[in-house]
């Protein structure tokens, strides 16, 4: 077998492999992946042992392993920066929706209070104001209010909390990575 | 690192291809060797003198580099 019909077979057992696989998981068949995917890995092993040329050298090795080493220090140089930006949404007051309060006290002597939320870093106009909420008496604040105000307020920061947690997501995957190639490097560095 | 893998082809009246075959790597790693863009190993160095019945000092000649001998141009 020459090196591009190898090459044309593993492409098609992928493919068909995926196509099953996505199939069966859409009908909820999961038997199906378990016999196709060690299948299909079998398939390949198999092309790739009557495969007449070489298929990979010294130099496609090194260019491998050198490939695979900068796309880590890529990814961990643009995964670092990634993750300080957005966990800075979670914790920086200036990106942080603005939430200001004013009490208002009526004629019976209740206290109503409006709650303005205003984007990030904005002056306090009506064109940059995200939502508002009323709450009629602050003294004697119902259940739905009490609702209404918490739904505000986790509506409010739930943009910044999720870029936050995608960046301690990506933070913590960069600690792992690191930590697995610290592992393998310590490993190579003495067997060789 | 200088190398005469070209000549000494063409004195064997080899192709590429067909030393690629021989010394068990692929073409592209003869082409990039023969460029001077790729360092090969020792091992490797020692199969293809032995291919052309040759020493490994009369297929690779080390000439040091202008900038000194800590570069590199594995990078």
């Amino acid at each position: 077998m020459k090196r591009l019909t190898y090459l044309t077979c593993t492409l098609a057992v992928a493919v068909m492999v995926a196509a099953m696989t996505g199939w069966s998981m859409a009908a909820g068949n999961f038997l199906v992946p378990v016999i196709a995917i060690p299948l299909g890995i079998i398939v390949i092993l198999a092309c790739r042992r009557n495969v007449q040329e070489v298929i990979c050298d010294e130099r496609l090795n090194k260019v491998h392993s050198k490939a695979a080493l900068r796309t880590l220090e890529v990814i961990v140089i643009a995964g670092a920066i990634a993750a300080v930006i957005l966990y800075s949404f979670m914790i920086s007051d200036t990106l942080s929706p603005k939430v200001t309060g004013r009490v208002y006290t009526g004629e019976d002597g209740s206290r109503s209070m409006v709650i303005n939320l205003y984007k990030p870093g904005s002056p306090e106009t009506a064109e940059n104001l995200i939502r508002t909420t009323t709450i009629k008496n602050i003294n004697a604040m119902n259940e739905f209010e009490a609702m209404d105000y918490c739904q505000f307020r986790r509506e409010a920061f739930l943009e910044n909390e999720r870029k936050g947690i995608a960046g301690m997501t990506i933070g913590i995957g960069i600690i792992s990575l690191l930590a697995t190639f610290g592992a393998f490097y310590l490993y190579y560095d003495r067997k060789y | 690192m200088k190398n005469r893998i070209k000549v000494l082809r063409a004195e064997h009246d080899m192709t590429q291809e067909e030393l690629a075959e021989l010394v068990g790597v692929t073409r592209n790693t003869i082409i990039s060797i023969e460029k001077d863009k790729y360092c090969p190993s020792l091992k490797l160095g020692y199969r293809i003198a032995r291919t052309f019945g040759v020493g490994i000092d009369e297929v690779f000649a080390y000439e040091e580099d202008k900038d000194g001998p800590s570069s590199s141009d594995d990078d």
